[in-house]
This record gives structure tokens, sequence and C-alpha cells, in this order.
């Protein structure tokens, strides 16, 4: 009988699955957070954006949500790269695209919002 | 090999419920990612060039984004909202499936036209909500 071959995963499915739900827990009060603030920026954008980050609460859930936000992307982004990409190297190269895009914006991100915060 | 029976076709497939929410949750995950990258390197933009010492020095760039949501302003924020709470509502559907809740047919068809039904209205509330205060306040 010929062996049925297996299409090689990324190999770390499970603790990748344990962490988008985590993260999908953690992100449920920062979505709350991003609708009301939302609204209440959308209300008058160029005169609150300019002083929504100097309040510490608006800063903190900013950076939370960055940071969260993106991990929880980067995985979902990995999930379906893998389900739509069966050439390996093209798999690999892509993965490894997100996350340091995911790296990068996450860390330029929070760096802002901290200039925000401090000058605001 | 060819008598494999393959996965549905989108051309000739019959949509229902459940495909539906599935595949629209991919696609709005996509198009969040997309924005939170989007909308921290514009964060990233504003921060560097906002001076709060001088007066009227707010200036938008003159790149892709702004010149886009400039004529697609509304379009572009209704579809960016109502794939937020979609992506909330059905990813609270999706932790229910995790914990053992509600796997039966007809109970996931039941909470995937709930999950729709809560999207537009919550979508349109607080557009709604939104434009009211901006403009009778």
């Amino acid at each position: 009988m010929k062996k049925l071959k297996i299409a090689p995963s990324t190999k770390n499915g499970a603790s990748h699955w344990l962490h988008q739900r985590i993260s999908a827990i953690a992100m449920i009060p920062l979505t709350i957070w991003i609708a009301i603030s939302g609204i209440y920026i959308a209300t008058d954008p160029l005169n609150y954006i300019a002083v929504f980050f100097a309040y510490p609460i608006n800063a903190v859930m900013a950076i939370l949500l960055i940071a969260t936000a993106l991990y929880h992307g980067s995985i979902g982004m990995r999930v379906i790269i893998e389900d739509y990409i069966s050439c390996q190297s093209k798999k690999h190269f892509y993965i490894i695209l997100i996350n340091l895009l995911s790296i990068a914006t996450a860390i330029a991100g929070i760096l802002a919002i901290t200039r925000l915060h401090l000058i605001g | 090999m060819n008598n494999k029976p393959t996965s549905p076709h989108i051309q000739i497939y019959k949509w229902n419920i459940s495909s539906l929410t599935s595949i629209m949750h991919r696609i709005s995950g996509v198009v969040l990612y997309a924005t939170v990258v989007i909308l921290c390197w514009y964060i990233v933009y504003y921060a560097y060039q906002v001076n709060y010492n001088e007066q009227s020095n707010y200036h938008n760039c003159e790149c892709f984004i702004t010149i886009f949501l400039k004529y697609f302003y509304y379009i572009t924020l209704f579809s960016l909202v109502s794939a937020l709470y979609y992506h909330f509502f059905n990813g609270i559907r999706h932790l229910f499936w995790d914990i053992g809740k509600g796997f039966n047919i007809d109970c996931s068809k039941k909470t995937g036209y709930i999950v729709i039904i809560l999207t537009i209205l919550a979508t349109i509330l607080s557009m709604a909500i939104a434009l009211f205060l901006r403009y009778y306040i």
C-alpha cells in the first residue's frame, strides 16, 4: 500500500490556536473601548484627536489595543496564509513578512502614542 | 486522482448561513488587520508632524489614503465599522463554540442570523449616534 503523503504543516498549530483565543478574549474590552472612543472622536475629529491620547486611560488602552490586535492579527494572517498558499517557500516567506510587519508596526505605533501622550 | 471529491467550487456552491459567516469572518479579519496597520502608520505620521506650541499647524498628507478618503469617506467608514462589529460578534460566537456550546445545526444557524442582525443594528446605531452628536449638538 502506498504511504499517504501528508503536507508538512508549520508545526506549532496548537499553541497558536490557544494564543489566538486568549488574545481574542483580551480584544473584547478593547473593542468596546475603541467603539466608544471612535464615536467620541468622530464628533469633532480635528480637536479631539489632538488631546485624546493625553488622558492616561486612552494612551494605555491604545497601546494595549495595538499590541493585542497585531498579535491576534498576525496569528490570523498566518492561519490564512497556511490555508491558501501551498508552495512551502512562499508560505514561509509570507509568514515571516507578516511577523516582521506586525512587530515594526507595533513598535512604531506604541512609540507614536507615547509621544502624543507626553506632548499632549 | 480525478475521481476524488473536491472541495466546493465557488461558482456552483449554494450559499448557506454557516459558510457565509465563516468566509465573512476571514475577510473581515484581513480587512481589520490592514486597517490596524495603516492606522498605526498614520498615527506615527500624525505624532511626528504635530506641534502643539504653534497654532493652526495641523495639515494632512496628500497621499493615496487621504485622497481616497476624501471621496469615499462614508462608504469606507461604514465598511470598516461593520467589519469591526461583525468580527467582534462572530468572534464571540466562535469563543462559545470553543467552550463547546451551540454546536447543533439549528442553534448555529440561529446564532448566525443573530450575529448578522446585531452587526447591522450596531453599525447603524453607532454611526447615527456619531452623526447626531457631530451635527446637532
